[in-house]
């Protein structure tokens, strides 16, 4: 129930990687559940300042992504570490890029929340209306493309 | 052992109770809790694979999926809290076992060089230790912007010692020490365990943390 591996690739480098330029917010990542077992790991980023990304799976219910994922509901980081639920070291993707704003949505795939599309600023500066339009548009793209290929697959 | 003034004994006792609370409620997530869920996890698994109506198929495959996730957290849950090793094993499996959840969470790669033959520890001392291990571990990933680490234990005669060290941003141990607690905790979690909690660090050049015990 994870993801075609090349496909996915080439699904990602045309909406994300593309869609990095036309954003103003300084960091975009995309984690996703990985074919085998219930892990969910950062897969591609734009922007990051390290590779750490890449180590990091994201835990259930934690952090930002771990609730998008738990959840399957948008949310945003104003001024991290401020203003958070929990410490700030349950915040991985904050500290490991340094944002301080972030915007993050889920991508469902049959229905459950097996994604999350995030993008951050460094700086004093709330994540853009208009990129959370993008990659609100972005991930809906996705999870129409996701899905179509699991029925063609099944 | 040498008598400690008054106010040492009473942190000691707060600390030690404590601990054997953690302790207690690690154990229990990880052997009660997630051994429940755990039956029900091979439970919802069976009648996944016995229903036959598509839909219906896949709302139990969702379900199978959100309960795996849930066991993995409450097992990565109890080791962060009080590792399942560190009374059976000691200091240094712990540690280990700490250090695979710590760059699976946090992205940082961690070294650990082992150098002697390890002693048996105290639950006490074990607990002391690695909790330090832990505080300036996170503190790297929380303060030091850096993707690697390392951790070095050396078994001498007498001597335990731990340098854990990264070569991030540094800062001005003098200033820290003011800001927060917890780099004073460390010092004093050592002090009560009849050992020694040193803090280097400079601006630029990254921080290293040597924790010695007598043995
Ligand atoms: N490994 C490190 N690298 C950079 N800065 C650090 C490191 N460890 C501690 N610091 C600094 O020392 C301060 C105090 O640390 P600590 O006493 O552990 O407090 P806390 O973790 O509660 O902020 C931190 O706020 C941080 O500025
Ligand atoms: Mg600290």
């Amino acid at each position: 129930m994870g993801f075609k591996k090349e496909w996915e690739t080439s699904l990602f480098e045309e909406h994300c990687l593309n869609l990095f330029p036309k954003l103003s917010s300084d960091f975009i990542g995309l984690a996703l559940q990985n074919d085998d077992g219930p892990d969910v790991s950062w897969r591609y980023a734009a922007g990051n300042q390290n590779e750490k990304y890449k180590r990091i799976s994201v835990r259930y219910g934690k952090g930002i992504a771990g609730k998008v994922i738990s959840t399957g509901r948008p949310m945003t980081i104003m001024d991290f570490p401020h203003h958070i639920t929990g410490r700030a070291l349950e915040y991985p993707i904050m500290l490991a890029e340094n944002l301080r704003y972030a915007f993050a949505v889920p991508i469902h795939i049959n229905e459950m929340p097996k994604g999350v599309f995030l993008i951050g600023n460094r700086t004093e500066k709330p994540v853009a209306e208009m990129d959370k339009d993008i990659i609100q548009k972005a991930a809906h793209m996705l999870e129409r493309e996701f899905g179509s290929s699991n029925k063609k697959s099944v | 052992m040498t008598t400690q003034p008054e106010n040492q004994k009473v942190s000691s006792y707060i600390i030690q109770s404590q601990e054997q609370e953690i302790k207690r409620i690690a154990l229990e997530l990880h052997e009660g809790v997630g051994q429940s869920l755990y039956s029900l996890f091979t439970g919802l698994q069976f009648i996944e694979k016995a229903v036959k109506e598509p839909e219906m198929k896949s709302y139990m495959g969702n379900m199978t999926n959100i309960m795996e996730k849930t066991i993995q957290e409450i097992r990565l849950l109890s080791v962060e809290l009080h590792p399942p090793t560190l009374t059976t094993l000691g200091i240094v499996p712990a540690v280990k076992s700490y250090l695979k959840l710590y760059t699976s969470t946090y992205g940082i790669e961690v070294t650990v060089d082992h150098c002697g033959d390890e002693v048996p520890l105290t639950e006490r001392e074990n607990i002391a230790l690695f909790r330090v291990c832990q505080e300036a571990l996170v503190n790297i990933a929380r303060y030091a912007d850096t993707s690697s680490a390392s951790v070095i234990f050396i078994w001498d005669k007498d001597l335990l010692s731990i340098t854990i060290k990264d070569s991030g941003k540094g800062f001005d141990v003098e200033a820290g020490m003011e800001k927060s607690c917890g780099l004073a905790a460390m010092k004093e979690r050592m002090k009560l365990i009849g050992g020694k909690c040193s803090i280097a660090s400079n601006t630029g050049e990254g921080t290293a943390i040597e924790v010695l015990l007598p043995l």
